[in-house]
C-alpha cells in the first residue's frame, strides 16, 4: 500500500495538514507555559469555542471567510477574559491547582455547550473557492486541506519573525528563559504573559476554524485534541517555538501513519514516540533553555 | 508531636468514616445499596491515587491502570470463560505489570510533565479499548460475572452483601497504606516528596521509590477497577476515559491530596453529590466545574488537608503558650 508513490504523497500532505493544526494549539500551550509555568488544559476549550462560533456565523449566512476573520476574535477575548477573571488566580497555585481549575473550565465548557448546541456533531461547510481538488504535481489534492498547511506554514514563519527579530520576541524570550533577572531588568513580565495568552489563544481560535469543516463539531471536540497537543508539548520541549514545530510534526506524521499502518494501535504510535523522546531527553527534544537542564 | 497529632485527626476522620459507611450500609435500601458500593469502589480508587501522590506525583491518567485491571478482569472471565477467583488476582498482578513499565520513563518525569505522560498513557488504553472489536469496542461488552466466594457463604450477587463487602475491603485496604505510609518505605516517599534532591544527596534511590509507589498505586488501581466492573457487570471503554481520571483526582482534592482518608471522604461526597444534582438539576459537568474551580482556588488544601491546617495551628498556638511559662520557671 505504502510503495504506491501517489498514496504516500497524500498521506505526507495529511500528516502537514494536521501538524499544523497540533503546532496553531501547540504554540500558545507551551509558550504560555515557558513563560509562566501554567499548564493551561483549558486551551482547548478555547478552540473547541472557536469552532461553535465559526458554525454559528455560517448558520447565520456568514462565509467562512467572515468566520476565520471574526471566530478567533472571540476567542482570543473569551480568553483573555477567562485569565483575567479565573486563571490568574491559580498563578501561585502550583500546577495542581492549574490543572484542575483548567479542568473544571473544561467541564463546565463542554456541557454550556452541549447546553447551547446539543449533543450531535455539527458541520461548518468548507469555503466555495476551495472545495475543488488541486493538481498537485499530477497527484489531485483537496485544496482546503492545502489552504490549512499554507495557513500553517505562514503562521509558522509570523511567528518566527516576531519572536526572533522583535522587541515583544526579545521579551518573551527573556521571560522564558530567565523571568526573575528580566523581571529585575524592568520589563513587566505579567503585560506581557497576558499579551502572549491573548495571541495563543487567538491562534487556537484560528485552529478551531479551519478544523471545523475538516473535523466535526462536537461537545469534547477539545478534549480530543488538547491530548495530543500535550504530547506534542512534552516531545518538543517547552517553550520554544522550534520544539512545538518539530513535536508537531512528530506526533502529525505519527498519527496519520500511526492509522495506516496499525489501525488498532495509532496512539501505540504517537505514545512510542513520547516515550522514546522521554527516555533520551526527558525534557523534550529542543527546549528553551531554562527547561533543558532540569531532568 | 506534630506528626503524631496530625496522625490522629487523619485517623480519626477514617475511623469516622469507615463507621458512617457501615452504618449508611445497614440502613440502606436497594439503590442506596447501589450508591455506597460505586462510592466504596471510587474510594478504593482513591487510595491508588493518595498512595502516589505520598512521594509528590499527582497522576492525571490513572483510568488507564484502573482499566487495565477493567480489561483483564473481564478478558479472563468473559473471553476465556476462566473463573472470577481466578481472574481477580490476574488483574491485579497485570496493573502492577502495566504500572511497572509505564512507571519505567513515567517517573523519571515530575510535575506537570508527569500529569502530561500519564494523560496520554490512559488515552491510549482508551483509544485501543474503543477500536477493540474482541471487547465490544465503544459499545462494550456485558456478562462480567462477580467473585464467586459461596465457599464461604457469601453471595456477592446481593447488592447488600457486595456493598459491605467493597467499605470492608476499602477499609482493609486504608489500614495496608496507613501501615505502608507509617513504615521506613513511607517515610522514605514522603522526604521525597518534600524534597527529592535532598534524598537524592543523601543517598536514597528516588527513582526506585518512586516506580515501587508507581507500581504499588497501579496493583491497587487494578483491584478497583477489577472491582467495578463486578459491580456493573459490563465493560466499556468509558470506563478508561479521562472523565475517569478527572473524578477520582477530584475526591482526592477535595479530601485532601496526602492525607489517605481524604480521597475516601472525597469520593463519597462525589458519588452523593452527582446522585443528588442528575436527579434534580442535570448538567453534573457543569456543576462539577464549578465545584472543581472553586475548591482549586479557595480550598486548595482539600477538607482533611484543612483540618490538619485547623489542627496544627491549635497546637502552635498552644505550644507558644507553654513555651513563655516553661522560660520563666528556668
Amino acid at each position: 500500500m505504502l510503495v504506491d508513490p501517489r498514496f504516500f504523497a497524500e498521506q505526507i500532505l495529511n500528516s502537514l495538514q494536521f501538524s499544523m493544526l497540533l503546532f496553531l494549539l501547540a504554540i500558545g500551550l507551551s509558550v504560555v507555559f515557558g513563560l509562566m509555568d501554567y499548564l493551561n488544559l483549558s486551551h482547548g476549550t478555547i478552540y473547541m469555542f472557536a469552532a461553535y462560533v465559526a458554525f454559528s456565523i455560517t448558520q447565520l449566512g456568514g462565509s467562512f471567510w467572515a468566520a476565520l476573520a471574526l471566530a478567533p476574535l472571540a476567542a482570543a477575548a473569551v480568553g483573555v477574559l477567562l485569565y483575567f477573571v479565573l486563571l490568574k488566580r491559580a498563578e501561585k497555585g502550583g500546577h495542581l491547582t492549574q490543572v484542575l481549575l483548567t479542568v473544571g473550565i473544561i467541564y463546565m465548557g463542554t456541557d454550556l455547550i452541549r447546553i447551547g448546541y446539543g449533543d450531535l456533531p455539527k458541520n461548518v461547510p468548507q469555503p466555495a473557492a476551495l472545495s475543488g481538488a488541486f493538481d498537485l504535481l499530477g497527484i489531485p489534492y483537496p485544496a482546503y486541506r492545502l489552504f490549512i498547511i499554507g495557513l500553517g506554514l505562514a503562521i509558522m514563519v509570523v511567528l518566527y519573525v516576531v519572536l526572533e527579530r522583535t522587541r515583544l520576541g526579545a521579551l518573551v524570550r527573556a521571560g522564558v528563559d530567565d523571568r526573575a533577572t528580566a523581571e529585575t531588568l524592568g520589563i513587566d513580565i505579567a503585560k506581557v504573559f497576558a499579551l502572549v495568552f491573548g495571541i495563543g489563544t487567538y491562534l487556537a481560535g484560528i485552529a478551531g476554524v479551519v478544523a471545523a469543516p475538516v473535523f466535526s463539531v462536537y461537545p469534547g471536540m477539545d478534549v480530543s485534541i488538547i491530548i495530543l497537543v500535550l504530547i506534542v508539548v512534552v516531545v518538543g520541549g517547552l517553550g520554544s517555538l522550534r520544539g512545538v514545530i518539530v513535536g508537531s510534526l512528530l506526533i502529525g506524521f505519527a498519527d496519520t501513519f500511526g492509522k495506516i499502518l496499525l489501525p488498532q494501535f495509532a496512539m501505540i504510535m504517537i505514545y512510542l514516540v513520547m516515550a522514546l523522546v522521554l527516555i533520551f531527553r526527558p525534557s523534550g527534544l529542543m527546549p528553551a533553555r531554562r527547561f533543558s537542564v532540569s531532568g | 508531636m506534630t506528626v503524631a497529632s496530625r496522625t490522629f485527626v487523619r485517623r480519626s476522620v477514617g475511623v469516622a468514616l469507615a463507621l458512617a459507611a457501615l452504618i449508611a450500609q445497614a440502613l440502606a435500601g436497594f439503590f442506596a445499596q447501589e450508591l455506597i458500593a460505586e462510592a466504596a469502589i471510587l474510594a478504593i480508587f482513591a487510595l491508588s491515587l493518595d498512595l502516589l501522590a505520598t512521594c509528590g506525583l499527582i497522576s492525571f491518567g490513572h483510568a488507564g491502570l484502573l482499566g487495565v485491571g477493567c480489561y483483564v478482569f473481564a478478558g479472563v472471565t468473559v473471553l476465556m470463560g476462566a473463573s472470577p477467583n481466578l481472574a481477580f488476582p490476574a488483574a491485579i498482578v497485570a496493573g502492577a505489570c502495566v504500572a511497572f513499565v509505564v512507571g519505567l520513563f513515567a517517573v523519571r518525569t515530575t510535575g506537570a510533565f508527569f500529569i502530561m505522560v500519564t494523560l496520554a498513557a490512559a488515552e491510549m488504553l482508551f483509544s485501543w479499548g474503543y477500536r477493540s472489536e474482541t471487547f465490544g469496542g465503544a459499545n462494550g461488552m456485558g456478562g462480567v460475572p462477580r467473585l464467586d466466594l459461596t465457599a464461604i457463604g457469601v453471595d456477592l450477587n446481593d447488592p447488600g452483601v457486595f456493598a459491605l463487602a467493597m467499605i470492608v475491603l476499602c477499609i482493609v485496604i486504608w489500614l495496608l497504606l496507613e501501615v505502608v505510609v507509617s513504615s521506613p518505605f513511607g517515610r522514605t516517599l514522603a522526604a521525597i516528596r518534600q524534597n527529592p534532591s535532598r534524598v537524592a544527596a543523601l543517598g536514597g534511590r528516588v527513582f526506585l521509590y518512586r516506580l515501587a509507589a508507581f507500581t504499588a498505586s497501579g496493583a491497587i488501581a487494578a483491584l478497583a477497577g477489577a472491582l467495578k466492573v463486578q459491580h456493573i457487570n459490563f465493560i466499556s471503554p468509558d470506563l478508561v476515559s479521562w472523565f475517569v481520571s478527572g473524578d477520582v483526582l477530584i475526591a482526592v482534592v477535595i479530601g485532601g491530596v496526602g492525607t489517605l482518608v481524604g480521597g475516601p471522604l472525597g469520593a463519597a461526597l462525589l458519588v452523593v453529590l452527582k446522585e443528588l444534582m442528575s436527579s434534580t438539576f442535570g448538567h453534573w459537568y457543569l456543576f462539577l466545574g464549578i465545584i472543581l474551580a472553586g475548591v482549586a482556588l479557595l480550598m486548595p488544601r482539600g477538607i482533611v488537608g484543612s483540618l490538619l491546617d485547623l489542627n496544627d495551628r491549635r497546637n502552635s498556638r498552644a505550644a507558644a503558650v507553654r513555651t513563655p511559662s516553661s522560660e520563666g520557671a528556668a
